[in-house]
């Protein structure tokens, strides 16, 4: 309706300018064309003037003849032979003719007859009535337009009535002189005199409407005739209109006889009893256009153009603020669905913390339940945090503010970290789960680890967690070589065997807020917003992410990445030239854990199972040849891995040092496998890394790199100030790491907590855990003054920021203002044990 | 909004297309291909004895669609029959001219036909079969010096109004006629019958008398012979038609006093018919030419209009006689100047559409075999062509027409008896 109106109100302008152009070029046009029009009579009016001079002339001339030979009593001959000597003009001729007998004599003689000179009127029609012709001197005695009977040409004639004497009788006779002129060349000269008015057309008509003279384009042998014949006048009134043209100087329009509007002007030819001359030209000639339909065209092309463009613009206006608004509301839909997900999703951990948190009140003296409670309220408190972690990453995604913050780091370590985070939910569903890398050689890279790691994570979590118990979760990860310099192609591949997903669901799986809708799905945690980070992630990191899923049979994520290749990488790592046995029934395993050990500079053999691993290890027994090292995978089909150790140890031998692989973490078979002689573990996938650090640590070649488990004696006494303004945050830390007999002193903002620096004695403080929102003086200005201080020892001190700011950019900005680390609250007591041992390894260093 | 822009679009295409729909000239002039440069310039001038030629003007209008440049134009000579042969050797010569069939064999006319340019030649291509074959005169050496462009008969015209208002019909033999005639007579018609009969040039008695004597010489060949000879003998060949305009006057189907109070042969005798009272007029085709323009001027026939024909004049039981002959002929001058352009003109107009366009314009009979485009001539298109005579193709001559029109005006006005007028045959002369 709306478009409706916009329409015809463009077009009633549309309509409007172009009456209004119309109106004022026709006004215009009409304007011009009165000023032509006036013009035109006005030169009609000069011509006839003309017209009248020019008659006035030559009627003088035959005034002049007539005077003389009626002074001179001359006879016919001797008043035509006077004429012949007077004459000038070749064409012009002069007739004298007797009016009793209407014949004469020519000045010319006739064109078949070269002597003969005489000239009858007798039939000509032209002097039986003679009373037009006036005494000498009076007026333009001029005739009609008519034959001349000497040479058949059509001409006029100047006339005067002369008296002469008859040569036979010598009685006087009256006759007429005639100065005769050809029409044809009277037309060549009486030429409207005008610039723009070429085409006119004269004629000279009499009192009766009959033509003296007539000009080509008018028709009839009266111009009131022709008047007639080609426009329409009722009888009474053409008689006035008649009276009015031969009397009256004036124009007006008519049809001639091709039905052409002709423009025809009329003036009294004063000198003439009653003749009146009138010009005669089509309107189109006039040059003037009463209507400019060129500019009523153009600009009607134009405003129609402007209207078909503006109404095409504004259509697809209308269809992107259409296509805007649904997706507003779609957005609007999603949100609200988000925070009803979200409402649901935050209020079942939070149900969860506080229900438990108020058990564990009730039952304190209960230890194991408190234990429980408190296990599980860690858990909740883990997803409550991995949820706020998505929302505050999907803001940051769609308000195009995510940044990356490349670091060194271990993809070692990274899949470590993703192997260990998946393995409680995969125990928890029993699922089957393998993780294979092929031909890892370059383990430091230079990436946003974070975002790395959330991306692998977001993807292996999905695979679980849509994957149903029994099903089965695979993980391929290989390096090959990049087409970017300097980089490594790292190809993430994650296949599952779960609930799948529609294809109408993929088409808008990359949306945020968006969940498959499915009941099963719903019964499953989850924001929507996995995904959608996941593909802004790998974008932003110029990465792939391709995604085959059948709904029912299972989804398989491909991720590819190039990652620059950090410039720090392992020494070169050589054991020693020992044989090493690896026995596993993932020959794909087999083949890249050989292809690691080789290029350590160890001799690998590999076997399919127990029993040709059991064969082999006999032979080599018997040989004299042992292997240096066995690793053997736990779950093989047949015979296990644990069987197989108590078999070598029980029937070939003792000694031969054995790794048990294990896909998951060992302690549920732990004890049962060092009770069959495994000397130790190793996890999968199988870096070349570990496998160097499990070997030499396994020969002793090493000092063990595994941290202690539960020995935490090292940290005991060591010092921490900590930079905390809430009370709560610092009672928790001061707590807990009070637990590890560690000594915290509470800076309660950054100003206090350098001026403590300041007044520090050397080697009071092992180092600073720092927070960054703090009143006074923040955690990053106070880092800065830190390191500005003239005590090398206190400008040198390790910073560890302890913040809620837990974005790499905020982790960035830490080691900018001159910090060491970032532990991201809330904190991971782990975490923070971990990094206080790494500041203690380094300052060793 | 789709829809309305769709119209918009359509109102626009249509607005262009119906600028390309721009009148051509084939189909102004069926058939005419115009033969030579379209762009030629130059002047053809055609001269006459009418004082109007308004169908010929419009001939030049429709030519010029073809041929902008050319200026045609149509000049009336003064004492034509004299000063034509000048003008043809004077210094402005004509290109197309006036003749007729009665020039042909007068010596004053030899210099005319000297320079006439044979019309039958193949390479000027004019459509010399459009007219009717009686019209066409071919010399001895089957040249066709002149082309009728008009033609002329005799008749009445007949009030077809007025005989439906009477209950009568309008009579197709002679004794219908006397009939018809004494019916009016009955119902307060004083003359049922009129024309001209001032003076013996176009009187309604020559009319009357001169489709029977022509159809009594067509039956005696001897009798035309000793008639062109003007030989008293002659003479009784022509009382039939002598009686016919005795009988006419004698039984009062026409009042003489009545017709004298007519005052010329041509607007007088128009304008009195179109009083409406008159249920038939006798008169030459020529004069009919003249109804159409006067319909206007006449108050009469403006406030009463009736429909009107122009039929043979029922002279004998098995009716009328259609007599056919050439009225105006064009003759071209050979040795003008732009002689191809004017053979173009005529090759344009020496055709039937163009031939009955002009002969519509100035309501003449139509010289080619089409005489029904015009209502008011029908009736001449059905008369039977034994009773079509053609007195260029029978070889009647000027003066032998002059004898029957004297014969015929003087017994009519009583100056004379039949007898003494078929006796006089060949002395007779103008008594005024």
């Amino acid at each position: 309706m709306k478009k409706a109106r916009i329409a015809i109100v463009n077009i009633a302008i549309m309509v409007g300018i172009l009456i209004f152009v119309i109106l004022y070029s026709s006004y215009e046009g009409k304007a011009a064309l009165r000023r032509q029009v006036e013009s035109f009579v006005s030169t009609t009016v000069a011509m006839e003037h003309v017209t009248e001079n020019y008659m006035a002339g030559e009627q003088h001339i035959c005034d002049v003849w007539a005077r003389y030979i009626n002074s001179k009593g001359m006879s016919i001959e001797e008043a035509a032979s006077f004429i012949c000597i007077s004459h000038v003009t070749q064409t012009a001729s002069a007739h004298i003719v007797y009016l009793d007998t209407l014949s004469g004599l020519s000045t010319r003689a006739r064109q078949d007859a070269a002597d003969d000179y005489a000239v009858s009127y007798g039939r000509i029609g032209l002097l039986n009535d003679v009373s037009w012709i006036n005494d000498i001197g009076k007026s333009v005695n001029i005739s009609r337009a008519y034959t001349n009977p000497v040479n058949g040409e059509q001409s006029i004639a100047f006339c005067n009535y002369v008296t002469l004497q008859d040569s036979e009788t010598g009685e006087l006779r009256d006759a007429v002189l005639l100065r005769v002129l050809p029409i044809a060349e009277m037309a060549q000269k009486w030429i409207f005199p005008q610039e723009g008015f070429e085409n006119t057309e004269l004629s000279m008509i009499d009192a009766n409407g009959d033509y003296i003279i007539k000009g080509h384009s008018f028709k009839n042998s009266s111009f009131f005739e022709f008047y007639r014949s080609y426009n329409t006048i009722d009888p009474a009134s053409a008689q006035e209109f008649f009276e009015t043209i031969t009397s009256s100087t004036g124009s007006f329009t008519m049809l001639n006889s091709r039905g052409e509007k002709c423009i025809l002007a009329y003036t009294p030819v004063d000198a003439t009893g009653g003749w009146t001359l009138l010009s005669f030209m089509p309107m189109k000639d006039l040059r003037v256009n009463t209507e400019n339909w060129l500019l009523i065209g153009v600009i009607s092309a134009a405003l129609l153009l402007l209207f078909v463009f503006d109404l095409s613009v504004m259509l697809n206006f209308n269809k992107k603020l259409q296509a805007a608004a649904r997706e507003a509301a779609s957005a609007n839909r999603a949100k609200t669905d988000f925070l009803s997900t979200m409402s649901h999703d935050i209020r079942t951990p939070m149900n969860a913390i506080m229900g438990l948190t108020t058990i564990a009140e009730k039952n304190l003296g209960d230890t194991e339940s408190v234990a429980d409670n408190l296990r599980k309220i860690g858990l909740a408190s883990n997803h409550l945090l991995s949820l706020i972690n998505d929302i505050l990453d999907i803001s940051k995604v769609e308000s195009g503010k995510l940044n990356l913050s490349p670091l060194t780091f271990s993809i070692v370590d990274t899949v470590e970290n993703l192997v260990n985070i998946s393995q409680p939910m995969i125990k928890e569903k029993n699922i089957s789960f393998s993780f294979r890398i092929n031909r890892m050689e370059k383990e430091y890279l230079y990436a946003d680890q974070l975002r790395l790691n959330q991306i692998y994570i977001n993807i292996l979590s999905n695979a679980i967690k849509y994957t149903e118990p029994g099903g089965s979760v695979s993980v391929d990860m290989r390096e090959e070589e990049s087409e970017t310099p300097g980089c490594v192609k790292l190809t993430y591949v994650v296949a599952d065997t779960g609930m799948g997903m529609s294809p109408e669901f993929m088409a808008k799986m990359y949306e945020p807020f968006s969940r498959q809708t499915d009941s099963r799905v719903n019964t499953i945690q989850g924001t929507g917003l996995g995904l959608a980070i996941t593909k802004q992630m790998v974008d932003l990191m110029n990465g792939v992410i391709d995604c085959q899923s059948e709904l029912g049979k299972g989804t398989t994520f491909t991720i590819v990445l190039d990652i620059p290749v950090a410039d720090k990488q392992l020494d070169d790592m050589r054991l020693e030239p020992i044989d090493v046995l690896i026995v596993d029934d993932d020959t794909v395993l087999l083949e890249t854990a050989v292809d690691a050990l080789e290029s350590l500079g160890v001799t690998a053999e590999k076997a399919e199972d127990s029993v040709t691993a059991l064969e082999m290890i006999r032979q080599r027994q018997e040989s004299g040849r042992q292997y240096g090292v066995v690793i053997l995978d736990w779950k093989m089909p047949g015979m296990d891995g644990v069987e197989a150790v108590r078999r070598i140890r029980s029937e070939i031998d003792e000694n031969v040092p054995i790794l048990l692989i294990s896909a998951y973490d060992w302690s549920d078979i732990e004890d049962a496998a060092k009770d069959a002689g495994v000397n130790g573990f190793i996890s999968k996938p199988l870096f070349r890394s570990k496998l160097y650090d499990k070997i030499n640590e396994l020969l002793g070649t090493e000092a063990k790199s595994a941290e202690p488990e539960d020995d935490y004696s090292d940290l005991a006494g060591i010092s921490i100030l900590v930079a905390e303004d809430n009370d709560i945050n610092w009672e928790i830390i001061s707590a807990m790491l009070g637990m590890f007999g560690i000594v915290t002193e509470r800076a309660e903002n950054g100003q206090i907590c350098v001026d403590k620096m300041k007044a520090a004695e050397r080697g009071q403080y092992a180092l600073v855990f720092m927070d960054i929102q703090m009143p006074v003086m923040n955690g990053l200005d106070a880092a800065r003054n830190i390191r500005a201080l003239e005590d090398p020892w206190a400008s040198s001190i390790p910073i560890i920021a302890m913040t809620a700011d837990a974005f790499s950019e905020n982790v960035t900005e830490c080691l900018n203002a001159g910090m060491n680390g970032h532990i991201a609250k809330p904190v991971d007591i782990r975490l923070v044990i971990k990094e206080i041992r790494r500041i203690k390894e380094e300052k060793k260093a | 909004m789709k829809k309305l822009i769709c119209i918009i679009l359509a109102i626009c295409a249509a607005v262009s297309l119906t600028a390309c729909g721009g009148k051509t000239q084939e189909e102004t002039a069926a058939g005419f291909k115009p033969a030579l440069d379209t762009n030629t310039s130059c002047s053809i001038t055609v001269v006459g004895s009418y004082d109007n030629f308004e169908a010929l003007e419009a001939e030049f209008d429709r030519f010029n669609e073809f041929y902008p440049n050319v200026q045609l134009s149509y000049v009336k000579l003064d004492d034509y029959s004299n000063t034509l042969v000048t003008a043809l050797e004077g210094n402005d010569k004509p290109n197309i001219f006036f003749t007729t069939a009665s020039m042909i064999g007068n010596e004053q006319y030899d210099p005319v036909f000297a320079l006439a340019e044979d019309l039958a030649d193949p390479a000027l291509g004019l459509d010399l079969d459009c007219i009717r074959p009686g019209l066409i005169n071919h010399d001895a050496e089957g040249r066709v010096l002149l082309v009728p462009v008009f033609s002329r008969s005799y008749g009445m015209l007949v009030n077809k109004d007025l005989f439906e208002k009477e209950g009568l019909d309008i009579p197709t033999t002679w004794t219908e006629l006397l009939a018809v005639c004494e019916a009016f007579r009955g119902k307060g018609c004083s003359s049922p019958m009129m024309g001209y009969s001032l003076k013996s040039s176009s009187c309604f008695m020559y009319t009357v008398a001169y489709p029977l004597f022509a159809a009594a010489l067509a039956e005696n060949p001897e009798a035309l012979v000793l008639a062109n000879e003007l030989d008293p003998a002659a003479g009784e060949t022509m009382r039939p038609a002598l009686e016919a305009v005795e009988q006419l006057i004698g039984s009062g189907c026409i009042d003489l006093d009545a017709c004298d109070m007519i005052e010329d042969n041509y607007t007088q005798v128009i304008l009195r018919f179109f009083e409406g009272d008159v249920p038939m007029m006798i008169c030459a085709g020529d004069t009919v030419s003249g109804t159409r323009k006067r319909e206007s001027q006449s108050e009469a026939f403006t406030n009463a209009p009736f429909d009107y024909s122009f039929a043979p004049i029922p002279l004998t039981e098995e009716g009328g006689y259609f007599i056919d002959s050439p009225s105006v002929e064009f003759s071209v001058n050979k040795d003008c100047d732009d002689l191809d352009m004017t053979n173009e003109f005529m090759r344009f107009l020496i055709t039937r559409e163009e031939l009955n366009a002009m002969a519509s314009v100035k309501r003449l009979v139509t010289p080619t075999t089409d005489l029904s485009f015009d209502a008011v001539y029908a009736p001449f298109g059905q008369v039977p062509s034994e009773r079509t005579i053609s007195p260029e193709v029978l070889g009647i001559t000027d003066a032998l027409t002059v004898q029957i029109r004297l014969a015929a005006f003087q017994v009519g006005k009583g100056d004379i008896t039949v007898d003494e007028a078929v006796t006089m045959y060949g002395s007779l002369e103008e008594t005024q």
